[in-house]
């Protein structure tokens, strides 16, 4: 019994002066040419948000734990575009189109949704046409819309009346579209969280697996800017780039508290966005601002509005 | 209240000086390390190959199993053993968790740059300066960090579940036969352990937080299968007798995993979950 006291006295003192750790969380940088610091937290008004989308100098918010879309401005502060009201319960993913119109997707409410640039929510395609748990979301060349279903296996491709048409049948093998997006030659990259793949759509429509079997990689949003693939990895709490040159690169990783990285944009100057869930029960969450090291960071600083 | 804030006080001043203590003592045995290709190098092969690393273990497991004098020594020895294995697997279960909440990477990242959360900033660390060793595998690996390759694994590093694993393995022997156990427990801690420390793998820190966990649930784990177990125990162990060439084809498997540190078992759960996507969903 001796034995087993002391065991517990120095297990005792361990977690002691380790636990604080968790409760902080910590940013690593893998790629040392950039830097970390916290853009925004709940003291801007934002809950939890999943889906952000950097436009016109404003930050659009899928704002998970609020059940909100939201929006940023330094010179206006947050702002509220539609809520549970409207039926939305966990707004996922969103686009703007060069108008100003919002597209969103909701994985619990189902369909795609829109806030039009006058402002005005409604939903454009529901359970009803068969958007059962939407998640990602692209804006298409051709200004159709692209909803990727996690639940049904598939991605829609959605027109601005309303029809839905299946885009990527079952049997592409995709478990999981959480998040898509297209580059400049109209290449459509689609995450898979679920088997960890990052797919690549060419123009002639064949499938590729760009990346699969990956130790610590699991694809939560992708963001396409200048050449260059970003991703965030809520799994393993990662920030990736990926281009044809360097391949997969990891720039930071992120643990404790700021584990759960989910949605992630890049504003004109090439500084990288992320929310973070820390707490989406309690809609707790911030947004970390990632950018190369020497870039002038103190000016806009969301807290200090 | 003063009591309180004195113990307070206390507590967080100690805490403070053993987190100094870690990394004083963690940078000394780190020092001997990026010196001599050949020092590394045995060390890097200790570290990374099965055989060498934990076959020393697996032996000292088979002799325990095997070694009573009588029949009913080799059935009490067996007993404490089966107990042991489930701890054992209860020992590499707790360390997973905690190590998946507390996020500690190990001291070699820590070299790298970090930002800590402190109130509603991220501040920059102060660096560890540890040493990377000379051998292959370590410069490979350290090349893939500062590329930007790094395993979730390598960022939750408290407490060691190498620590965890291996001292429960030999405190089970160390119960079981008082020789062997000594064999195992000073090659687990002066080559395995030791060479984690040495290349910076984990601190002082982690190592004992494993080892503590290991100590309590083997502890508590022969203490309640004594109260409780002793019937099932006793069947078990009669069956070992009585089936002897099934139970040494079982238990040269279970060593064979446990010596391999269960990278087999994690393949085969691979592998159920590419049939339930294939053949149960229908999947590409």
């Amino acid at each position: 019994m001796k034995l087993f006291k002391s065991a517990f006295i120095v297990l005792g003192l361990s977690v002691m002066t380790s636990c604080g750790l968790a409760k902080e969380g910590l940013v690593l940088m893998t790629d040392e040419s950039y830097q970390a610091r916290v853009f925004a937290t709940n003291k801007i008004g934002i809950g939890s948000p999943d889906g952000l989308v950097w436009h016109d100098g404003k930050l659009y918010f899928a704002d998970e734990g609020s059940d909100k879309i939201e929006v940023w401005s330094r010179t206006e502060g947050l702002k509220q575009l539609a809520d549970a009201q409207l039926g939305v319960l966990s707004p996922e993913d969103l686009v703007i189109d060069a108008e100003g119109n919002i597209f969103f997707t909701d994985d619990d409410a189902g369909g795609l949704w829109e806030v039009d640039s006058k402002g005005t929510p409604r939903l454009l395609a529901g359970k009803d046409k068969g958007l059962i748990s939407t998640e990602g979301i692209a804006l298409a060349p051709d200004g159709s819309l692209l909803v990727g279903d996690g639940e049904q296996h598939k991605v829609f491709r959605v027109t601005r009346d309303g029809t839905v048409s299946e885009f990527l049948g079952k049997e592409a093998g995709i478990t999981k579209p959480e998040s898509m997006v297209f580059d400049e030659h109209a290449n459509l990259y689609i995450a898979d969280n679920e088997d960890n793949i990052l797919y690549f759509l060419d123009t002639d429509h064949k499938l590729h697996k760009l990346i699969e079997r990956r130790a610590s990689f699991s694809p939560e949003t992708i963001y396409y800017w200048q050449g260059s693939l970003y991703i965030t990895d809520s799994k393993d709490g990662k920030l990736f780039v990926y281009n044809a040159k360097e391949e997969l690169k990891t720039i930071a990783a992120f643990g404790g508290q700021l584990k759960n990285v989910q949605g992630i944009t890049v504003d004109e100057l090439g500084k990288i966005y992320l929310t973070v869930q820390t707490d989406l029960k309690h809609k707790a969450g911030t947004v970390i601002e990632i950018s190369k090291e020497g870039s002038a960071v103190a000016s806009n600083q969301a807290d200090q509005k | 209240m003063s009591a309180l804030i004195i113990l307070f006080v206390f507590v967080t001043s100690f805490a403070n000086r053993l987190l100094e203590w870690n990394d004083q003592l963690l940078l000394r045995a780190n020092s001997l390390t990026g010196r001599s290709w050949v020092f590394d190098s045995l060390v890097g092969f200790f570290q990374g190959n099965d055989l060498a690393k934990a076959g020393v273990v697996g032996c000292c497991f088979l002799a325990a199993w095997y070694g009573g004098r009588t029949t009913e020594a080799t059935r009490k020895t067996r007993k404490i053993l089966l107990v042991t294995l489930i701890a054992t697997i209860c020992v590499i279960f707790t360390t997973k968790i905690v190590s998946h909440t507390i996020f500690l990477p190990r001291p070699a990242i820590q070299a790298q740059k970090i930002y800590h959360l402190a109130g509603d900033q991220l501040v920059q660390m102060n660096r560890l300066p540890v040493r990377t060793p000379l051998d292959t595998a370590s410069q490979k690996v350290h090349s893939d960090l500062v590329s930007g390759d790094v395993q979730t694994n390598d960022l939750g590093s408290f407490p060691s579940d190498h620590a965890g694993f291996f001292i429960a393995i030999s405190l089970g022997i160390f119960l079981a036969s008082r020789r062997l156990g000594w064999l195992a427990l000073g090659w687990t801690v002066l080559v395995i352990l030791g060479g984690k420390l040495i290349t910076g793998q984990h601190t002082p820190l982690d190592l004992l937080a494993g080892a503590a966990i290991a100590v309590i649930e083997v502890m508590f784990l022969q203490f309640i299968s004594r109260l409780t177990l002793t019937p099932l125990l006793d069947t078990l162990s009669g069956l070992t007798l009585r089936y002897s060439a099934l139970s040494s084809a079982l238990i040269f498997a279970l060593i064979f995993e446990m010596t391999s540190t269960l990278v087999h078992v994690r393949g085969f759960i691979g592998l159920l979950a590419d049939v339930k996507r294939h053949v149960l969903l229908g999947m590409n």
